[in-house]
């Protein structure tokens, strides 16, 4: 009779971690071209996109930019006649890229500052699925300082260091009433920190037509001394602790990308990048609670993660001295397998679409505009772990704007 | 070139704005199917009355699981559906019984006396004269129905406050159901048929019909009977096999295992609890034994000069326990119902709600994962029985009325949609 009680409440996974974290919107030219543009020595952002083309750039630059980013999901469950929503919230992806170098000299220092991964999906506290999750906020804001190196006038290569600053807040509803009969609620909330590299060779060949060959490295990121708050009813209290704390480990997946660029005209370059993204590092996902009860355990919550892929073909065309047009389309490979579908990140395979332009009033100043947009596969998904069950679907609309300045 | 470029541009943007909301449709709409929804009536016991926590009180009503079917066929062309519901002034009903403290996992139950509709002394519950579709009476069993003394009429008090008084004491169950002009049934009966036999630790009491074992081939001649009348116009419908009363939580909260350490934890030289079976015969009892709820509050064990349960001279009496003899008994029983039910209802082409499997499931290690929830047939944690370790919680009626929406609309190829089941709760923890 003693320990009856509750072994139920959390044997339901508390916490996933999907793809669609993989956040593709590091620079305005790259982005107006669904992604593509490793294989381009286009600006400053190439301390993401190809450290190895950072050497190649004509001039000194400093550039920050945002893409407000709203993620559209909708949920209906098996066999229901109700489409639920997730809230109009709006992310904020941005990039910080410095370049510098000494003229006509064979090397240049970057400096980047950009969000790779991150989510934001808001339920809401009283949807179908709040027992798996209502909300997560998540953010990776990785800083690299880098240096990309001429080998000779036709091959650049540059490295970097990547230190991640992560940030993340997830909520969902516990399956125990209070009096009134409203659910419990838990809250977990935490920083983590980890560390990798971005290694990027670029290769410019006679005909002009540019390879690239760019991999970022895993971060494993670890949080510790994060808060879990459970708001349950006090006769539940013993067994979720009050002022709790959790660590985990995020894993963020290495990406190896290969580019290509071909120069259709004097002002017209296509791009093409394919992107393996090596998400099978994402086995399980583990909570280690400071203090566990028999309802509060570290359990593994399975994940088996595949790697995934990308395609993306973009077009950037100067149309004026001062103009410049952009478009891309691209697809995308989900590494969810079937039955690891969750509300976090409902992830499938998606389709891109983009536009962009940039205008250059002075030789000094340059805006860039992006215009980017996912179409993620409607999916029919019964999760193994919770049980939730139903057709997820989701669209992704993501406009943004850059400045730089050059010397 | 340029123009296409700046045109999409623009194009995008203006889509953006109107931020489309992502579609999801439903491949084959909204249709009653061959099935005709538009009177919908519930045949039943205390699982279709909405009985929960030891009584019949207005929230379980609400929530019983022919009430939420019943909102859910109105979008395929259902009809209104009524039930006997008590007021908001008596909404306490029978009363019932609340978790009103939880120390170390040890629950403390307190009934419920306040808002009660009992209309007189002798425990007569509130009149009420409408017309009803929920028709779900607590106690009602399969042969009780056929009573032909038209005694369990007054006897039921759920019963008597359907009828009217000329009709009390000269009517029965098969009876009142009838007339109803009804397009559509659901029958989940019998389970008392063999939970008032086991409720009562596999003892019959002599004079109270209540504690019997229905017979098996009686069983299903009346359920014959049953089904002829409700489908005497050709009527669709659903039936439900049998749980096994067995797995329930009723049975398996205060087990032998348990009592033993209790026992161990006060005088370590306790070696074994004893019983006494069904049979007569005083053993030491094993996991296989199942001990009545109850018991835990009943203030026996251990207690005497010769402690109660603790010593051959001084066993666990018959009536508290399931010994593993009964339970082989009752399980054959429940077996022998369910294949009655369910080739009588295949013979008659009607649905099956298959919730002898279902609570099966729900009573494994792991339980079920249902939308987000997990489900255990455990007592106050479990999440589906409520403070009775009998009847459903409100969360346990919103996934049993799914198996019966998910089997109607596989039968008869209609779309009623499925409840919400996290809108419902479990059992109420103090705060």
């Amino acid at each position: 009779m003693k320990k009856i009680l509750l072994s139920v409440l959390l044997s339901a996974p508390l916490w996933v971690l999907g793809q669609g974290f993989q956040v593709n919107l590091q620079g305005q030219k790259q982005i107006g071209m669904a992604g593509a543009g490793s294989a381009l020595a286009l600006d400053e952002a190439s301390v993401f996109y190809n450290p190895g083309a950072v050497t190649f750039l004509e001039k000194n630059s400093v550039s920050a930019g945002v893409n407000p980013l709203l993620f559209k999901s909708a949920f209906k469950q098996a066999g229901s006649d109700i489409t639920e929503n997730v809230k109009n919230k709006i992310a904020p992806p941005f990039e910080f890229y410095a370049v510098w170098g000494p003229k006509s000299n064979k090397w240049k220092l970057g400096l980047g500052v950009y969000t790779p991964f991150g989510g934001l999906v808001d339920w809401g506290d009283n949807w179908s699925g709040k027992y798996a999750l209502t909300s997560l906020n998540l953010k990776a804001i990785y800083f690299q300082p880098t240096l990309s190196i001429k080998i000779t006038d036709r091959i650049g290569i540059g490295a970097g260091f990547v230190y991640n600053h992560g940030e993340v807040n997830l909520q969902r509803a516990l399956p125990v009433n209070f009096p009134d009969g409203h659910s419990g609620h838990a809250t977990l909330e935490g920083t983590g920190k980890g560390y990798g590299w971005n290694a990027g060779l670029y290769i410019k060949t006679l005909s002009n037509i540019s390879f690239a060959l760019v991999h970022k490295s895993k971060v494993i990121t670890k949080l510790d001394g994060g808060s879990a708050e459970f708001d349950v009813p006090n006769s539940l209290r013993s067994s979720f602790p009050a002022g709790n704390t959790f660590s985990a480990e995020l894993p963020l997946p290495a990406t190896t990308s290969l580019g290509v660029g071909i120069p259709l005209s004097q002002s017209t370059v296509l791009a093409f990048d394919a992107s393996w993204v090596q998400w099978h590092i994402y086995k399980d996902l583990t909570f280690d609670y400071a203090l566990n009860t028999p309802v509060l355990l570290d359990k593994p919550s399975a994940r088996n993660y595949r790697d995934g892929s990308s395609f993306k073909l973009g077009i950037n065309h100067q149309a004026s001295e001062k103009l410049a047009l952009r478009a891309g389309v691209g697809y995308a490979f989900s590494p969810v397998q079937d039955g690891y579908v969750t509300p976090e990140a409902p992830d499938a395979d998606r389709y891109i679409l983009s536009a962009g332009l940039g205008y250059t009033p002075t030789s000094h100043f340059e805006v860039n505009a992006s215009f980017f947009f996912e179409d993620v596969k409607s999916r029919k998904q019964k999760n193994i772990e919770t049980g939730l069950d139903g057709t997820f679907k989701t669209l992704v609309y993501a406009p943004g704007i850059s400045l730089t300045y050059k010397w | 070139m340029k123009k296409y470029i700046l045109n999409s541009f623009i194009a995008a943007a203006i889509l953006f704005t109107a931020a489309c909301k992502p579609e999801i449709e439903t491949p084959a709409g909204s249709t009653a199917g061959q099935a005709n929804f538009s009177k919908y009536i519930a045949i039943g016991n205390s699982l279709t009355s909405g009985y929960a926590d030891g009584g019949l009180y207005l929230e379980g009503q609400k929530v019983a699981y022919p009430n939420l079917i019943g909102a859910k066929m109105a979008t395929v062309g259902g009809g209104a559906f009524t039930s006997p519901f008590f007021t908001e002034e008596h909404s306490n009903g029978s009363g019932y019984i609340a978790l009103t403290a939880l120390v170390n996992g040890t629950p403390t139950l307190t009934p419920v006396t306040d808002k009660l509709a009992y209309r007189d002394a002798a425990k007569h519950l509130d009149k009420y004269a409408g017309e009803i579709q929920n028709l779900g009476i607590p106690g009602m069993r399969l042969d009780l129905s056929f009573d032909p003394t038209l005694t369990f009429s007054a006897a039921n008090p759920f019963f008597e406050r359907l009828l009217a008084d000329a009709q009390v004491g000269k009517t029965n169950y098969f009876q009142f159901i009838q007339g109803r002009n009804h397009t559509f049934f659901s029958l989940w009966l019998g389970n008392n048929d063999v939970l008032g036999y086991a409720l009562n630790g596999a003892v019959a009491v002599t004079g109270d019909p209540t504690t019997t074992l229905t017979d098996k081939v009686t069983f299903a001649s009346l359920y014959t009977n049953m089904l002829n009348a409700l489908t005497a116009n050709g009527q669709k419908g659903i039936v439900a096999t049998i749980p096994d009363v067995t797995a329930i939580p009723y049975f398996n909260t205060v087990t032998v295992p348990a009592l033993l350490a209790a026992a161990k934890a006060i005088n370590p030289a306790a070696t074994a609890v004893y019983i006494q079976t069904g049979t007569g015969t005083v053993r030491a009892a094993t996991a296989e034994d199942l001990i009545r709820l109850p018991f835990q509050s009943a203030g026996l064990f251990g207690q005497g000069a010769i402690p109660y349960g603790l010593h051959p001279l001084n066993p666990i009496a018959n009536n508290w326990v399931l010994d593993k003899d009964e339970v082989v008994k009752v399980k054959d029983y429940v077996n022998s119902y369910n294949s009655s039910i369910k080739s009588l209802a295949t013979s008659k082409g009607l649905a099956i709600a298959d919730t002898y499997n279902y609570f099966n499931q729900v009573a494994s290690t792991d339980g079920i994962n249902v939308q987000g929830v997990n489900l255990k047939s455990l007592f106050i944690s479990g999440g589906a029985f409520s403070l009775d370790g009998i009847h459903l919680t409100p969360r346990g009626n919103a996934i049993i009325a799914n198996v019966f929406i998910e089997a109607i609309n596989a039968k008869y190829g209609a779309t009623i949609p499925t409840v919400d089941i996290t809108q419902y709760r479990g059992v109420k923890f103090p705060n």
